[in-house]
């Protein structure tokens, strides 16, 4: 089933021509995909331009001459050839011959060439669908590492000793909403979970905010899920014993460094 | 690249002789190694040569597409590598000259380049630095994060702000 062409799906696509991509983002962006997206597809050709533009802007570098040999060999005989001197010479039946000679092994050259191309191309193709093999294994294969270590993550927090754990009730707009942060003092990352949060406008997220010495700190911005929840991951917090209080904001999508937002959460 | 694909020589050298030198740029500023750079140089434009039919001019130019291909085929290249746990020591071979990273030497274009320089002096160097590790080691935001030892939505947060600004700073030279 796909899902809508959303800003936050937009969102997705420089980091998709970028092959950045992984994780839930990826995931994301596929099921959007499933039926196919135009509107995607011109983006991704204009991000696929700009980043074109980025690789014309290294230095370049003189292939070698064995490069060059290779490479315009398949160009076929003649192609980099050095001009000939230009000599006239009166015709003789040994030239004749000679050229006869020249002529056959041209040809038979030319045909050596053509069955050398259909093999060089079949190998090509089989090469081709390899790679693709490989590729789509090593994303599955990457896909799975992502959901085990991001398992093995939150499991490292939640049950290591001593893990500090602050509840955050719903406020104005949400008062149903309530939300959970776990913090593992030894490693200082934190894990927190938003439950019963209402879906916003595309050009707004959610941000949690971190009280320590009176002063706010962004952890990092979240959206939830149709089921109105969202998680954020956060590494190395600040000392756990100096978290006065969590909190969560309504901001302009991409966060901003100081609260500007409603609050809808906080404990 | 029309004729290239009606299998014109010439074409394919002309197009050797204009695109081979950034190509080979690109190709050396993502595997390091001259020597395998070179290689997937062949390998590209044994590609080209195949699959020109394949190029579509309204989607990109000429020399984008090549380079393209070749940051693909590159990038495949480094992670097979890197998937076999660097059996092969990668050193870097005499007589290879190492290229810097977005160098800002003249190139064949050089207003294209002009426009891509400045674009990129729109960036602050922490966006930089993410795009690069992306773009010419392939690697993706966890990754990123993981070498930066930085917080994966900071790692996000960069890479698209970079790419806007990348783009609004290429659209405003174009």
């Amino acid at each position: 089933m796909s899902t809508p062409h959303t800003p936050r799906i937009e969102e997705l696509l420089p980091a998709y021509a970028l092959g950045a991509l992984d994780g839930d983002d990826l995931h994301e962006l596929e099921a959007h995909w499933v039926s196919g997206c135009e509107e995607c597809r011109r983006q991704l050709a204009l991000w696929q331009g700009d980043l074109e533009a980025l690789a014309a802007e290294v230095e370049p570098v003189q292939p070698s001459d064995i490069t060059r040999a290779r490479v315009l060999r398949l160009a076929g005989p003649g192609v980099v050839s050095p001009p000939q001197m230009s000599v006239h010479v009166r015709p003789t039946w040994l030239g004749i011959a000679a050229a006869l000679l020249l002529l056959a092994l041209a040809l038979w050259g030319l045909l050596g060439q053509a069955r050398m191309e259909r093999q060089v191309r079949g190998l090509e193709a089989e090469r081709e669908r390899l790679s693709q093999q490989v590729n789509a294994l090593d994303r599955q294969v990457g896909l799975a590492r992502d959901e085990a270590r991001r398992a093995q993550q939150a499991l490292q927090v939640l049950a290591a000793p001593g893990v500090q754990s602050v509840v955050l009730a719903g406020l104005g707009p949400s008062p149903a909403a309530k939300g959970r942060t776990y913090v593992n003092p030894s490693t200082r990352d934190a894990l927190f979970y938003a439950f019963d949060l209402p879906a916003l406008p595309a050009d707004k997220t959610y941000e949690l905010w971190l009280i320590a010495a009176g002063k706010p700190v962004a952890a990092g911005t979240f959206d939830v899920d149709p089921r109105g929840t969202g998680t954020v991951r956060v590494e190395r917090v600040t000392d756990a014993s100096q978290i006065q209080a969590w909190a969560v904001t309504i901001e302009p999508r991409g966060g901003v460094p100081q609260p500007t937002g409603a609050m809808v959460l906080k404990g | 690249m029309r004729r290239v694909a009606n299998r014109d020589g010439g074409a394919l050298a002309g197009l050797f002789e204009r695109h081979a030198p950034v190509t080979l740029g690109l190709l050396q500023r993502i595997l390091g190694a001259r020597g395998e750079a070179e290689e997937v140089l062949q390998e590209v434009f044994l590609q080209i040569w195949m699959q020109a039919d394949r190029y579509d001019g309204a989607r990109s130019t000429p020399r984008g597409w090549i380079l393209m291909l070749a940051r693909s085929r590159a990038l495949d290249r480094l992670r097979r590598r890197e998937s076999a746990r660097r059996r092969e020591e990668i050193v870097g071979e005499e007589g290879g000259e190492m290229v810097s990273p977005l160098g800002t030497e003249r190139l064949e274009s050089l207003e294209v380049k002009r426009q891509v320089s400045s674009a990129l002096g729109a960036l602050s160097p922490d966006q930089r630095h993410c795009i690069e590790l992306a773009f010419f080691e392939g690697l993706t935001h966890t990754q990123i994060a993981e070498r930066l030892a930085a917080p994966l939505g900071t790692v996000k947060s960069r890479i698209l702000l970079g790419m806007n600004k990348l783009r609004q700073a290429l659209s405003a030279h174009a």
